[in-house]
């Protein structure tokens, strides 16, 4: 951690996350790649047992957490090296918030509720 | 007096001549830059898709037949071109994103070095749009 922070201009912690979730992302992005490599669920059936399962369930969920809070990050390195305004910034940063957190619930739910076996 | 007015005005005239370039087609960036910036930019397109994949992942679950409509949706010809593009944002930001990685270990740090794992990145991604074109069609 000798050079930190990049184009995030703020602090320690959002360079942390940002990586973490990098590192998350990736392995799981390997994974899925593979597993729908080597061979897509066949029908309905298949595919809804595929990510019913327990371990595939908590997979995508830690992924769609991970989406969220690199989304987070990113988007709000791109605000502040390409926006001026302070206004400008601060209310395309409010709405990626908000739009983030409303797709992090509906993916909870999809994948506690609709996914359920 | 005179002649040293003159030259000051010549030199003010050759300042306004400079070459200034603002205009994206001259402005030459380097290999580490062309990748930085369609890091972001796929960064940004992903972010965006995020909406329809999950609108998508919860129809397909929800019965079979929305399981139907998704799949026959997703081999529709103009999805499929999505789809490509989507796979290629994926491979670039996943490939520039592990080496932002090792650049933050110090592997590829060296000027040379981080060059060579630019290319690395573009040849990976072009690698992806060669093999992409087989996977979807």
């Amino acid at each position: 951690m000798r050079r930190h922070s990049g184009s995030a201009h703020r602090g320690l912690g959002e360079w942390l996350v940002q990586r973490v979730s990098a590192l998350y992302l990736a392995g799981f992005t390997f994974w899925l790649a593979l597993r729908l490599g080597l061979g897509w669920p066949a029908d309905y059936t298949a595919w809804r047992t595929w990510l019913g399962g327990g371990g595939v369930r908590l997979a995508f969920g830690v992924f769609f957490l991970s989406v969220a809070l690199h989304a987070w990050v990113g988007m709000r390195s791109v605000f502040l090296d390409y926006l001026k305004p302070a206004w400008l910034r601060f209310t395309l940063q409010m709405l990626t918030s908000v739009g983030l957190l409303v797709l992090l619930l509906w993916a909870a739910e999809i994948l506690l509720i609709e996914a359920r076996p | 007096m005179y002649k040293w007015n003159t030259q000051a005005i010549g030199m003010m005239e050759n300042n306004k001549k400079r070459p200034v370039h603002l205009d994206l087609l001259h402005i030459r960036l380097p290999v580490g830059g062309v990748v930085s910036i369609l890091h972001r930019i796929t960064g940004v397109a992903l972010v965006l898709s995020l909406p329809a994949a999950i609108f998508l992942l919860r129809e397909s679950l929800l019965d079979p037949e929305g399981y139907g409509r998704v799949s026959a949706l997703l081999q529709s010809l103009p999805m499929r071109i999505l789809l490509y593009l989507l796979l290629l944002a994926v491979g670039h930001h996943f490939f520039a994103g592990v080496r932002h990685l090792l650049l933050d270990i110090d592997i590829g740090i060296s000027r040379s070095g981080s060059r060579r794992g630019a290319w690395l990145v573009l040849a990976a991604v072009a690698a992806i749009t060669a093999m992409g074109l087989f996977i979807i069609w």
